[in-house]
């Protein structure tokens, strides 16, 4: 009982310390003790409660929105070469993000209701920056698509310049939004297609259900122009995937199919349709099929590609399993060179990975996500240097991708 | 399975007339409309096709037709999400407080029993929290997002008074033949 009295005491005493330093007082002397006579450390300093400076996002730092929602949404960055989170930005369920190419503004394609699950949707482009990162304003967008996140529903032009919203409401259109007066420009009608892939100035690609593309010129007005390619995949049989990759610095895309074929493209007004190659040859293996049974590796996962540009490395999680497998997550991270067409690596994953991230820096790391842990591995040799629980993932983003 | 003429032709009129169309044409309106009503023929019929019932699917080889509160459940061959058989509706209900959407995308499946293939609704359930149980992800005949009448990563809960999703529902259609 004596015991416990006296921790009541104590605590009360610490309650009074607080609220002298809370209304910015002087702590009494007798609350420095340990300081008395010039012995033992000196008194702590008081200090004053702020936000902790954010200087734009680093080179090793990955970016990534939660799920779905339970995960109740929220975009989340963790420093690569500490596995220590560095902040969160508030989002809506379902949103998508992209940085500014300085690292300093984030901006989140998200959508609110007024009476949270019902009343009046409202659709936005929030944008976060400053010194600590803080909300400054929306955008009023037209629409978006809801669905669980895919990288290319949004995306900036490579100068920053211009935003672009993919809308599914379920007619599909582009809305493209100037960063530099934040205002919408316009909205590209975009029949039969979805999806948003930048390039150049102010031009756009989408992927259309009959495995052509379209190719959409903006001009400054918001005029436009689309227009449609030739079909370039078979996409009944074996369509390439939502979360193919492009460099929008270069204009190349990697447009991958369920079977591991790689279509890439040189993205422009009038695109370049390149002869494509099989992941699996590149391993010395025969090319997937879709034929049943037919169980072989196969690329997979939610995000299951990364590029990284000045290595031209392509970066994908396999798995071994059967065709319609395209969802299941990779058990290696296979890394091939897309100018040779050779596998230079295969990297075996921590338990399994659904998403994947590479930094584009002279010393890259690479980002294996499952739903509860992110791995971070040297981006030479493969080898995993970190891990840090997370919260289940729906996006990834590095800068400067 | 390559596709009949008849596909074709219908595919490649629709497309002539969405890529000439502005998206204000009511032409325009009510074939968006009917990409996403699962009443409507067309586009389930070609689904169907996909699903060749003889050869069957890696799924559908290791499917059960008894417990629809298993992920292997015959018609679960292509959903994605939450089963409302584990949130307290069933196969074609969704469980009270939520509301069904009146569109869907439209996959299908091979009954084990009869070796048939079937046309299967996944309707989503909307309004209430995301149920969170019986959390199951099967990709047969998905197709990308661009694709949407068959994507299931798309919440379908278009014509409710709601996009909070809550759980998938297997609503059988019809035979696929």
């Amino acid at each position: 009982m004596k015991r416990i009295l006296q921790e009541a005491c104590a605590a009360a005493g610490t309650a009074a310390l607080s609220v002298l330093l809370a209304a910015g007082l002087s702590a009494p002397a007798w609350a420095g003790g340990h300081g008395r006579g010039g012995k033992g450390p000196p008194v702590l300093a008081s200090e004053t409660a702020g936000v902790t400076p954010f200087t734009g996002l680093t080179a090793h730092e990955l970016t990534y929105s939660g799920m779905d929602g339970v995960t109740s949404g929220g975009v989340r960055i963790i420093d690569g070469d500490t596995a220590r989170t560095v902040a969160t930005v508030y989002s809506s369920q379902y949103a998508n993000f992209a940085w500014a190419p300085d690292g300093r503004t984030l901006y989140i394609s998200e959508t609110y209701w007024t009476l949270g699950n019902r009343g009046k949707r409202e659709d936005v482009l929030s944008i976060y920056g400053g010194p600590t990162l803080r909300n400054e304003g929306e955008i009023a967008l037209p629409g978006r698509l809801i669905s669980d996140p895919k990288t290319h529903t949004f995306a900036l032009s490579p100068d920053g310049h211009y935003a672009y919203n993919y809308s599914f409401q379920p007619a599909p259109a582009v809305t493209v939004i100037d960063l530099r007066t934040r205002k919408v420009l316009t909205s590209v009608e975009v029949p039969g297609c979805g999806l948003v892939f930048p390039f150049g100035t102010r031009g756009f690609a989408s992927l259309c259900a009959d495995g052509s593309m379209a190719v959409a010129d903006v001009n400054a007005q918001g005029k436009y122009v689309v227009h449609r390619t030739k079909r370039f995949f078979d996409v009944l049989n074996d369509p390439v995937m939502d979360e193919s990759v492009a460099d929008e610095h270069s204009g190349l895309a990697l447009f991958i199919t369920y079977d591991g074929w790689v279509h890439p493209v040189a993205l422009a007004d009038r695109p370049r349709f390149e002869k494509p190659w099989s992941i699996e040859a590149a391993a010395g293996m025969s090319p997937a099929t879709s034929h049943v049974g037919t169980i072989t590796w196969r690329p997979g996962g939610q995000v299951p590609f990364a590029y990284e540009r000045s290595r031209h490395r392509l970066f994908v999680l396999m798995h071994e399993g059967p065709p319609w497998s395209f969802e299941k997550p990779g058990t290696q991270i296979w890394v091939l060179d897309v100018r040779t067409h050779r596998l230079l690596h295969r990297w075996e994953v921590p338990e399994h990975a659904y998403l994947l991230a590479v930094t584009q820096d002279a010393h890259p790391l690479l980002f294996a996500l499952s739903y509860r842990w992110l791995w971070i591995m040297n981006g030479i040799s493969g080898a995993v240097r970190r891990a840090t629980q997370i919260v289940e993932p729906g996006l990834v983003g590095v800068k400067g991708e | 399975m390559n596709r009949s003429d008849l596909d074709t032709w219908s595919e490649r009129l629709t497309r002539r007339l969405a890529g000439r169309l502005s998206r204000r044409s009511a032409l325009a309106r009510l074939g968006a409309l009917l990409v996403a009503a699962p009443a409507f023929p067309l586009l389930p019929v070609q689904r169907a096709r996909a699903a060749d019932a003889a050869a069957g699917t890696d799924f559908s080889r290791a499917a059960q037709t008894h417990d629809d509160t298993a992920c292997n459940y015959w018609r679960y061959c292509g959903i994605d999400g939450n089963l409302c058989s584990c949130c307290g509706g069933s196969v074609h209900t969704c469980p009270p407080g939520s509301q069904p959407s009146p569109t869907s995308w439209i996959g299908s499946c091979i009954n084990p029993d009869d070796s048939r293939a079937y046309l299967i609704a996944y309707r989503d359930c909307c309004g209430a929290n995301e149920c969170n149980k019986c959390s199951c992800l099967n990709t047969d005949h998905a197709m990308p997002i661009y694709r949407p009448q068959a994507n299931n990563h798309i919440i379908w809960c278009f014509g409710t008074q709601s996009f909070e999703y809550h759980c998938s529902m297997a609503v059988l259609v019809g035979l696929a033949e």
